[in-house]
């Protein structure tokens, strides 16, 4: 059963994408957390301070089965922001204690600032790789309160320095835009940022600020899968009301 | 190697990487099995790996500022110290009796003082719950009023004066969190999970340039 839902998933997402690229125009829900990137990249070249970005702890590595994909989004979404970044001139500072990741992320970082051709020029030094939590929000809280950054971007997976970090941003009065798929963490950025990529919208942000219609396809795709989930539930509840456990039977749950 | 390239080698990696996992996941058989094993334990290797190149590339990054005397050159000073003396004593308790915490100086740092200042600051979280909490919590809203009273009832549940004051506060409080945040937690979990599978089918199809280091289709 759980090989049938997720091969109809994924034809449902291929198939949305296959008629995203046939059909040009795809409409999807806008997120505001990733329309407020370019603000938040704006407010920092009008005050000329630095925008910063934090991958969260994400399980101290890229291989964490839970936490390392929230910590690749999350490396797609700084990918827009350091392009954004290096379009205004602006310096993006990324502190990360993930050491496997850390190639990618210079990787992409370097690739960003070089493609845009940036009158800021890539530097090693943009990339903060602080090992261990505990020196790491430090190193993070000692940037904030030295630099004074014009925004931060919490976005990737957190644990408790969600809070530290949203309040030390509150602070010094940056524009703050967090995001993240770790359920318990959700409440403390909603409560500490201006806006939030809450749980699904972290992986779906890089596609929903593509202009390319295929990729937009994949996320009229999940909102598809959605509905069939929602539908689900409700079959199954009136199943249960009725006594039923024909469902639960089914799905072997 | 150009970037499209060095892209299609890791796009053709993952997708071989991917069908492997997804195989011995769903089939189960011996051969998938011992391919799904041996690809974990790269990724151990490779980890461990990447946390020695990290190893070198600090000490490089900080005798580079030592030596061009930076803006924080004694903290880089100061680091390169402790690096030093903590692998020296690590070294030397592994290299006599076969594990580092045997010797007593490096036991004493990392309990004494690491461990120390860890805890230190994460007691400290406290304090920026509370002013979260605060913002939060402040009632300007029919939202934020809604949020404050579940948040007073759900406190007077855990708190032993809630019961005192009336026995239907842990009631209230329970089916708060039964009932009301239980069923919402799990829905971000859910779509977190499609939103998930989603991001790794548009990564194995080329689709997402941070997988790929920001190189574009």
């Amino acid at each position: 059963m759980a090989f049938l839902l997720l091969a109809v998933s994924l034809g449902l997402f291929y198939a949305m994408m296959y008629m995203g690229k046939r059909g040009g125009v795809v409409k999807v829900r806008a997120l505001p957390a990733m329309e407020a990137i370019p603000e938040a990249v704006g407010r920092a070249a009008e005050m000329g301070k630095s925008v910063f970005y934090t991958t969260g702890v994400g399980g101290l590595s890229i291989s964490n089965a839970s936490q390392g994909p929230q910590t690749l989004a999350s490396i797609s979404i700084m990918e827009y922001a350091a392009r954004m970044s290096a379009k205004n001139g602006v310096r993006l500072d990324l502190f990360t204690p993930i050491p496997d990741a850390l190639p990618l992320m210079e990787e992409t970082l370097r690739n960003a600032y070089e493609l845009e051709g940036s009158t800021v020029d890539f530097n090693a030094d943009m990339i903060h790789f602080v090992p261990e939590y505990d020196p790491y929000v430090a190193g993070c809280l000692g940037y904030l309160q030295r630099e004074r950054p014009a925004s931060t971007l919490l976005i990737g997976s957190f644990a408790s320095e969600a809070v530290i970090l949203g309040e030390a941003g509150n602070t010094i009065g940056a524009l703050q835009i967090g995001g993240t798929a770790q359920t318990g963490q959700i409440p403390f950025l909603v409560a500490t940022c201006d806006y939030v990529l809450i749980s699904e919208e972290l992986y779906a942000a890089s596609a929903s600020i593509s202009q390319n219609p295929d990729i937009l396809g994949s996320l009229k795709g999940e909102d598809f899968v959605k509905f069939g989930i929602v539908a689900v539930i409700i079959v199954g509840v009136l199943l249960a009301l009725t006594g039923s456990r024909a469902l639960v039977n089914i799905l072997k749950v | 190697m150009s970037s499209i390239f060095k892209k299609q080698l890791v796009q053709a990696i993952a997708i071989v990487v991917a069908l492997v996992m997804f195989g011995d996941f769903f089939l189960g058989t011996p051969e998938l099995k011992a391919g799904a094993g041996t690809l974990q334990n790269w990724v151990v290797i490779i980890s461990n790996m990447a946390l020695g190149l990290g190893a070198i590339n600090l000490l490089h990054s900080n005798t580079e500022s030592v030596v061009r005397k930076d803006k924080v050159w004694p903290f880089s000073a100061w680091l390169i110290v402790l690096f030093g003396s903590l692998l020296g004593l690590g070294l030397s308790g592994y290299i006599i009796k076969g594990d580092p915490l045997t010797n007593s100086l490096y036991s004493w740092a990392m309990n004494n003082v690491y461990i120390s200042l860890g805890e230190t600051l994460y007691a400290i979280t406290a304090f920026f719950v509370f002013s979260a909490a605060y913002r939060a919590f402040r009632a300007r809203t029919l939202d934020a009023f809604v949020l404050l009273a579940a948040g007073i009832l759900v406190m007077l549940k855990n708190a032993p004066v809630g019961e005192a004051i009336w026995s239907g506060f842990p009631v209230i409080g329970n089916w708060l969190i039964i009932t009301g945040q239980l069923p919402s937690m799990r829905t971000f979990i859910i779509v977190g999970a499609l939103g998930l599978i989603a991001y790794g089918f548009r990564a194995l199809l080329g689709k997402e340039p941070g997988f790929y280091g920001g190189i574009k289709e």
